[in-house]
């Protein structure tokens, strides 16, 4: 624009000599800039020569000499009434804050022009008052570079962002005025043409704002101001839980009508619900819309508005909407859910009432006659509200699951966004990765994910009843579970829980769910387990689009059906509900209704013929309850048994139904050993070809212990039974001492078990142990000392106790272990065969051949193999040859 | 073009299943008498299926019986499973090079039962024990290696010297 300066002479004569008072011919003309060049300085140069008055002559246009002369002399004198002083920008800045209307007197662009200046803007106005506006555009320009543009870009730079954008644009505002306040004032009431003018110079100054302000700096002040002022107009900062508690308290009862948290809302009844958003709207929020239409109408006003910040508008309303359903919606998961119908009102109505307000102050110029809003506008806005509520959801999805079924609600919303493919995949691929990181790692616990799982069954299948997704999430769980070791025996155990307890606190260790689902389920649930093929389905669908080709539909969240399926057979499950179902049916109870009752249950699902063995095992049961009273009543008749003899009953199982026990063998009583055999007598005599084999290990005893001062009466194991027992035949004068190695010896025991009985009995305070391993019967209990010592004995007695419990628990692991052992050594003969014949071998290939080739899998662990392996090492049937390889010792 | 397509497709496939089938069956099998050999082995043999992981190669071990040329030798055979084992034979070659009246030079074997007299009842330890009494007791009648017949009849001493020349131990491989 500059650049154009020097041709002003030249064009000056040309306009001189073929003067036109038509705009259109003068559009370009820069000529009044070159004539007011000369007024650089602060003091304005006084056309004083030029005092003719223009009135007289203002209507002759008789001569073009004449009319370039007077036509320059008018310039001059309404440049001197237009032009602004150069007083830079401190006083701009000094009057941001008021109305301006004192810096305009002070620049003196109040006052009226002088007869002559009236004069001359009259003429001009009648014969070029184009070039006129577009000289005073081109004197904007130039002014504002001159003195507003420094101090700007400096007060941008600043680092002050607070309030700077506010700062900015009041200081443009006043900018503004300065420079339109004469001709508002003067000039346009002199023409029928006011609009265009005053946009031709609008224009001017918005092309030199924006071209002092760079816009990369502005936008991002625009967007923390409109930030700042949408939270609270959105009503987003309310939701927030840090907001004052107290305040709100206060307002609840006041401002009770307006309010966008949904929880308020839900406990509106549905007509007042209507309401809520649209109308009594908080005093803080008025403020602030006013205050931000106002700042963004001075906006509009110095040409900082329309398309650009349209855009910036638009980037803080989409930030903002998810940081409300965030604000709004986390965690609100209960159902019956209605935050899509919320989210929609709030859209409708708060988010769409700023959208429409905002956009029609800072409409664009081009196209500022239409509707800046639309319905259809408005109709995105929900599907956007939409996914981003279900990113959300997806985002907790992992805590909704675990805190099944209280968060119904939350799946519910979901729904509304899984409807398709995309958002399917994101939701199970987050979902997945969710599982992975918190759930599928060993710190978790198998009755943890068994937990998980079915509530994953159940929300998943809610959300999407074909069970496409569920199937999609379920691969990674279910693989990681049949890794697991115990996750049979939670599952079974879970089976056979006792249903009542459910209402009972969470036990963490059995998944007392599974017994009440057994339960529940069975009443409606065989009836669709028809073949895959039904031509007579008249609902068939075929399987959804994004289904796994193995996907397989299930027609009801069968959570035991996910869990037994979990396994390739059904073996595994019933080998491990017998073991389990052995343990229950040994203890001493009077039924077994609840096994009855989950077996029947099982057997609905599995086929009777799966389950034969259990079954045969509750009949043993059943069967030797009969027998048992038979060979008593057999033995009396006989005369065999007098009421007063030890009573002896016996469960008489099948044992080739029964899985084995891991027993330890020891040698009861002589007396136990003849009434053991004279019920064998008399069984055999009833039962043809049958044998009796006694499990001395497994039963309970009922002692009864007679001392010089105290009795004992309880129930107790046969070995520790045994094992008091043999404290009897000691001399009667002095108390009855014995030593481990004495008892174990006598009573083919092993060690571990004799200690673990022996501090059994020392908690019971019946023996106590005199010196290591030796313990000795408690005739007279000192009951003095106990009052002074009441704590100490306690102590002492839990010690024991808690002794005796480590004890057998030790007993119990050298059994496990044998048992172990007893099983490696099968796999001691493959690894001997493999390693004979394919020569010396690493680790991992042993593993993986064992894994080949032993049926039913190799049950140990590398580590566990590892050791094995070591241990023949060490005993010389094992060398390590070359690069760790394993080789057979011939 | 489409017809064609089907109907050579579908015995393909049928053949397919057939032959998977047998495979489950073979495998099911071999992985029963694996068990049987691991939970009652006899002394001095034993076999254990190759690292391919089908159980249709296996390695087999004997060693030689007292009182015989091959006494304290360890040899290695090779026993390999038709599909339809055990309706035929599997196919048995001795891997240790083995001087014997019945055995060629490459490991072949001349044997009745792993011939003609096959019968779906012997299994890999009724072969192995079999093979292990053949080496006690050769079947000059029908020599694969006819010097050694001579010799096993003629000159014991020789025999056992040619036994202990050709054998090599695989073991360490």
């Amino acid at each position: 624009m500059l650049s154009t300066v020097p041709l002003n002479a030249g064009r000056r004569r040309v306009f001189g000599s073929v003067f036109s008072p038509s705009p259109a011919h003068s559009l370009k003309s820069d000529n009044p800039v070159a004539s007011f060049e000369s007024t650089d300085s602060t003091s304005t140069v006084k056309a004083d020569s030029q005092s003719n008055s223009f009135a007289t002559i203002g209507g002759s246009t008789d001569s073009a000499s004449a009319d370039a002369e007077i036509l320059d002399q008018a310039r001059v004198a309404a440049a001197e009434f237009l032009s602004v002083p150069n007083l830079g920008f401190e006083p701009l800045y000094a009057h941001r804050d008021t109305d301006g209307s004192e810096l305009l007197k002070e620049w003196n662009r109040l006052a009226p022009p002088s007869k002559e200046s009236a004069e001359a803007l009259e003429y001009l106005m009648r014969t070029s008052p184009w070039t006129l506006f577009e000289w005073y555009g081109n004197d904007i320009r130039k002014h504002f570079l001159i003195n507003f543009r420094s101090g700007l870009t400096k007060l941008l730079a600043s680092p002050e962002k607070e309030d700077l954008l506010r700062t900015i644009v009041a200081c443009l505002q006043l900018a503004r005025r300065i420079y339109l306040a004469p001709v508002l004032h003067f000039l346009l009431p002199l023409t029928p043409h006011q609009g265009g003018y005053l946009a031709q110079l609008q224009r001017a100054f918005h092309t030199v704002v924006s071209y002092s302000l760079p816009w990369r700096e502005i936008s991002p002040l625009l967007a923390s101001e409109l930030t700042r002022d949408a939270v609270v107009i959105l009503g987003i900062d309310t939701l927030d839980e840090t907001f004052d508690a107290e305040m709100s308290e206060d307002e609840m009862e006041v401002e009770r009508t307006y309010s966008v948290s949904y929880k308020d809302w839900k406990e509106e009844t549905p007509e007042a619900r209507e309401h809520m958003m649209a109308e009594g709207e908080d005093h803080r929020v008025t403020i602030a819309r006013d205050r931000l239409l106002a700042f963004l109408n001075g906006l509009q006003l110095v040409g900082l508005g329309a398309d650009k910040a349209q855009k910036v508008f638009a980037e803080v309303m989409n930030i903002l909407m998810g940081d409300f359903i965030h604000a709004a919606y986390a965690g609100e998961w209960e159902a019956p859910s209605s935050v899509p119908q919320h989210l929609g009102q709030w859209i409708e109505n708060v988010y769409a009432r700023l959208a429409v307000q905002v956009l029609s102050v800072i409409h664009s110029e081009i196209e500022s006659g239409t509707m800046d809003v639309s319905f259809g506008d408005v109709e995105k806005w929900r599907t956007v509200g939409t996914a981003r509520l279900g990113m959300l959801r997806v985002s907790e999805l992992f805590d909704v699951v675990v805190d099944w079924p209280a968060s119904s609600g939350a799946v519910e919303d979901l729904r509304h966004f899984v409807t398709q493919t995309r958002p399917r995949a994101y939701v199970t691929h987050w979902f997945s990765l969710n599982l992975q990181q918190r759930l599928l790692h060993p710190g978790a616990s198998t009755v943890e994910i068994l937990q998980v799982y079915i509530s994953v069954i159940r929300a998943f299948h809610l959300l999407d009843p074909n069970g496409v997704l569920l199937d999609r999430i379920a691969r990674p769980i279910r693989r990681y579970l049949r890794d697991r070791d115990d996750t049979v025996k939670v599952i079974v155990s879970g089976l056979l829980a006792d249903p009542a307890a459910v209402e009972g606190p969470v036990t963490s260790d059995t998944l007392v769910e599974l017994a009440s689902e057994l339960t529940r389920l069975n009443q409606h649930s065989m009836q669709s387990k028809n073949s895959e093929i039904d031509f007579d389905d008249m609902n068939w669908l075929p399987d959804p689009v994004d289904a796994a080709p193995d996907y397989r539909k299930s027609k009801s969240a069968d959570v035991i059906d996910s869990l037994v399926s979990l396994f390739d057979s059904k073996e595994t499950f019933v080998k491990e509900m017998q073991t389990l179902l052995a343990d229950r049916l040994i203890q001493k109870r009077r039924h077994y209704d609840q096994e009855t009752t989950v077996l029947e249950l099982l057997k609905v699902r599995f086929g009777d013929s799966a389950l034969q063995a259990c079954e045969v095992m509750l009949k043993d049961l059943t069967d030797s309850r009969r027998l048992d009273h038979a060979v008593r009543n057999d033995q009396i008749v006989s005369g065999n048994l007098t009421a007063e003899d030890t009573q002896l009953h016996a469960k008489i199982l099948s044992r080739f139904f029964w899985p084995e026990f891991q027993d330890q063998e020891f040698k009861v009583p002589d007396e136990i050993t003849a009434i053991q055999e004279s019920y064998a007598s008399c069984f055999e005599k009833r039962k043809d070809s049958r044998k009796l084999m006694w499990h001395n290990a497994l039963g309970q005893v009922t002692v009864e212990l007679e001392f010089e001062n105290h009795s004992f009466v309880d129930e107790v194991t046969t070995w520790q039974a045994t094992v008091i027992y043999a404290f009897q035949d000691s001399p009667p004068d002095s108390p009855a001492t014995k030593s481990i190695p004495e008892l174990a010896e006598q009573l083919q025991m092993t060690p571990p078990l004799v200690r673990s009985a022996c501090l059994f009995w020392v908690s019971k305070r019946v023996l106590h142990e005199v010196t290591r391993d030796t313990f000795e019967v408690i005739e007279i209990l000192e009951d003095e000392h106990a009052p002074d010592s009441d704590s100490d004995s306690e102590a002492g007695e839990a010690d024991a106790a808690a002794a005796a419990e480590a004890a057998a628990a030790a007993a119990a692991k050298e059994s496990a272990e044998a048992a172990a052992m007893e099983k490696m050594n099968v796999h001691w003969q493959f690894i001997v065969g493999m390693l004979t014949n394919q020569g010396p071998m690493a680790l991992a290939r042993i593993i993986m051949m064992l894994k080949i080739a032993v049926p039913g899998g190799f049950p140990f662990s590398d580590e566990e193999l590892r050791e094995f392996l070591g241990g023949m090492v060490t005993k010389g049937k094992l060398e390590i040859v070359n690069g760790g390889n394993y080789k057979i010792v011939h | 073009m489409d017809y064609n397509m089907e109907d050579t497709q579908n015995p393909v496939e049928a053949q397919k299943v057939a032959q998977r089938n047998d495979t489950q069956s073979v495998t099911k099998r071999l992985q029963a008498e694996l068990m049987q050999l691991m939970l009652s082995p006899s002394p001095g043999i034993s076999a254990f299926p190759d690292a391919d992981g089908n159980l249709l190669a296996w390695t087999a071990t004997i060693t030689g019986p007292t009182e015989t040329p091959y006494e304290g030798l360890t040899l290695k055979l090779s026993f390999k499973f038709p599909n339809d084992y055990p309706y035929s034979p599997p196919t048995v070659l001795f891997k240790t090079p083995i001087y014997h009246p019945n055995v060629d030079f490459s490991g072949r074997i001349c044997l009745d039962i792993l011939k003609d007299k096959w019968s779906a009842v012997y299994n890999v330890s009724s072969v192995l024990l079999s093979l292990q009494s053949l080496l006690g007791e050769p079947n000059n009648a029908s020599p694969l290696n006819a010097q050694a017949a001579e010799l096993w009849d003629s000159n014991q001493e020789e025999f056992k010297r040619h036994v202990l020349a050709r054998h090599q131990d695989l073991d360490d491989e």
